[in-house]
């Protein structure tokens, strides 16, 4: 061997330009790109997908995807890695598909190219559909350019790259968008076409169009975060559903949100470890309830009463907070809880509160998440701030995918359930049940209200009328006794608050093993109000 | 030493401050109670600590935001 030449064989070289493309890929934007990206207190694609996933479960995708650089031999000299790092990876042993733009690469811009990695109609996407698997956008881009029109030769039409299968997605497997950065346009819009979505306090901002454009459009100066913040976003218009407080806050987040979720809507939510027992009966819930009957209580301590230890996962808890939307866990099955917040207005509920109670009622059951509603609710809520923002169509909207739902819920009414939000939190679909604590009062509307509305008349005839009506109300309010509405079989049962959590655990043990045999994708018909 | 605001989650009015300025108070312990909706809602401290000022009076109207006292923690 020892008079062979020094000269590398073909295949030797072709591994050599193997490692070199694959170390190109790794160097992202360059040191000085990456340098400024660290400053701005953001970490890098590869750091991000690094930080979320299980460590060294990452399978990259599409990693010598670029533009490569050639000398005059045309011997490749560098590859500038398409803004864009995808693959297959791991979160608690499940696979995922996952993926996001690099902003060290022109700003995470759209790739040019026909075929994409990720983005709209991208092939991380494809990954998520084929393998039935969850999908993780980090987002972190500024969508279309014009810069590529030249290159090009021809602007893009809206949706030849649509978002077909994305929406496709939504029914099929769990989708997570995480906004990274500062997200406008397309890429905003594909966090919005998610089940779960979050933002980074104070690094993150998104909105359908950037500061320029807002000023540009409408004279208006505006701070991008001003514009398309935490506070915006997720406190005041929903735009995303949970705030993080820093990246690896939002990536724990994601963990939890797919702890709960079925890998897809053919496959049953993964039952949890817990050590705590179906049989715990807290006698903190036989208290919680005034006496008072028109004194608010925290909702948020019954629920964790109830629910597995530390099993709470909260989504939206700072937008529409007269209701409370928050995943659990029940003898280690996952459930979705629809709680009214009694704090907020008396639970009444507003157009906001409708909003997030549809989302999570779609989202549960879709991927076949049982759902326990915890009932206080007076009623829609009322006055002409109500009536402007279309509490009303709201409501029964919430109202109508309440009576779609065809997973199985269960329905405990703690103190109000009234009217037509109370129907909200119901339906009467097969096995779904509805039973109610002894502090249970329910009706069309109260008595107190309803009797000065209906005998009006009566009242202003008699000598005292103030009298006259607490006369009425008096007369009427034995009848209002949940008792004599499980007399008439209208509820399943009345239970010992103490008995709620094994009761709940019973039941949603039972709905799991009926679930088993109506899983799949959802047929959806008909036209929401 | 922290400053928090107690603000109110709702537009209505103060029916009763249970607090008084130099009080201690624990997380959670209501330091005034609302008015809304007809339901009486508990406006409870942030954390342990000392309620150091007192911005509304019995009677008086709020709105959903307003900070209503301070506690110093």
């Amino acid at each position: 061997m020892s008079d062979a030449p020094e000269t590398k064989s073909a295949a030797e070289e072709r591994l050599e330009e193997l490692k070199n493309r694959r170390a190109w890929a790794e160097e992202l934007g360059g040191a000085d790109a990456v340098e400024r990206h660290h400053a701005r207190g953001r970490l890098t694609i590869r750091e991000r997908i690094g930080h979320l996933i299980d460590k060294g479960s990452f399978h990259e995708v599409g990693k010598l995807t670029g533009n490569g650089k050639y000398d005059e031999n045309n011997e490749v000299t560098g590859v500038t890695p398409a803004p864009y790092v995808m693959g297959l990876a791991e979160i608690d042993g499940r696979p995922i598909a996952v993926g996001g733009e690099d902003f060290t690469v022109r700003g995470g811009t759209s790739w040019g190219a026909r075929r994409r990695k990720g983005g709209q109609g991208g092939f991380v996407e494809d990954l998520a559909h084929e393998y039935r698997i969850p999908l993780v956008n980090l987002i972190d881009g500024a969508g279309g350019t014009v810069t590529s029109l030249k290159s090009r030769g021809h602007s893009v039409f809206p949706g030849i790259f649509g978002f077909e299968r994305s929406v496709e997605l939504l029914g099929e497997v769990p989708v997570v968008a995480a906004v990274m950065g500062t997200a406008a346009g397309g890429p905003a819009g594909r966090a919005i076409l998610s089940h779960f979505s979050i933002m980074v306090e104070g690094t993150s901002q998104v909105f359908a169009a950037g500061p320029p454009v807002v000023k540009r459009s409408l004279g208006q100066e505006i701070d991008k975060d001003d514009l398309g913040g935490v506070q915006v976003a997720v406190e005041t218009s929903g735009t995303i559903h949970n705030a993080a407080k820093d990246e690896d806050d939002a990536f724990r987040q994601i963990r939890q949100f797919l702890s709960y979720m079925p890998q897809n809507v053919w496959e049953l939510p993964p039952r949890g470890a817990t050590d705590d027992p179906v049989d715990r009966c807290e006698e903190g819930l036989r208290k919680i309830i005034p006496e008072k009957r028109t004194r608010a209580y925290d909702m948020r301590k019954l629920i964790e009463m109830v629910v597995d230890r530390d099993s709470m996962f909260e989504i939206q808890p700072g937008y529409g907070k007269a209701v409370i939307v928050t995943m659990a866990r029940l003898n280690g099955y996952p459930v979705g809880v629809i709680a009214n917040n009694p704090m907020i207005y008396g639970g009444a509920m507003d157009a906001k509160a409708a909003r997030k109670q549809i989302h999570f009622m779609e989202l549960c059951d879709n991927f076949h998440i049982p759902v326990i509603f915890l009932v206080d609710v007076p009623g829609f809520m009322v006055g002409l701030a109500a009536e402007k923002e279309g509490a009303l169509r709201e409501g029964m909207r919430a109202v109508y995918t309440a009576g779609k739902m065809r997973v199985p819920t269960f329905t405990l009414v703690i103190r109000k359930c009234y009217g037509m939000a109370g129907m909200a939190t119901c339906n009467k679909n097969g096995v779904d049940m509805k039973v109610a604590w002894p502090s249970a009062e329910w009706g069309s509307l109260p008595i107190e209200g309803g009797v000065a509305a209906a005998f009006r008349r009566e009242i202003e005839a008699a000598e005292d009328p103030a009298a006259k009506e607490k006369e009425i109300e008096a007369e009427l309010r034995p009848f209002a006794s949940p008792f004599r509405t499980a007399e008439a079989f209208e509820v399943e049962d009345i239970i010992d608050p103490i008995e709620t959590r094994p009761f709940f655990c019973k039941f949603v043990e039972l709905a799991y093993a009926r679930l088993k045999h109506s899983l799949g994708p959802q047929s959806r018909a008909g036209v929401q109000p | 030493m922290a400053r928090l605001e107690v603000k109110s989650e709702v537009t209505g009015t103060v029916w009763k401050i249970e607090k008084s300025v130099g009080d201690s108070v624990a997380e959670f312990d209501d330091i005034m109670i609302l008015e809304s909706m007809k339901m009486e809602i508990p406006a409870p401290s942030p954390a342990d600590g000392k309620v150091v000022e007192i911005l509304v009076e019995e009677g008086v109207a709020v709105e959903e935001g307003q900070v209503l006292a301070i506690v110093e923690s």
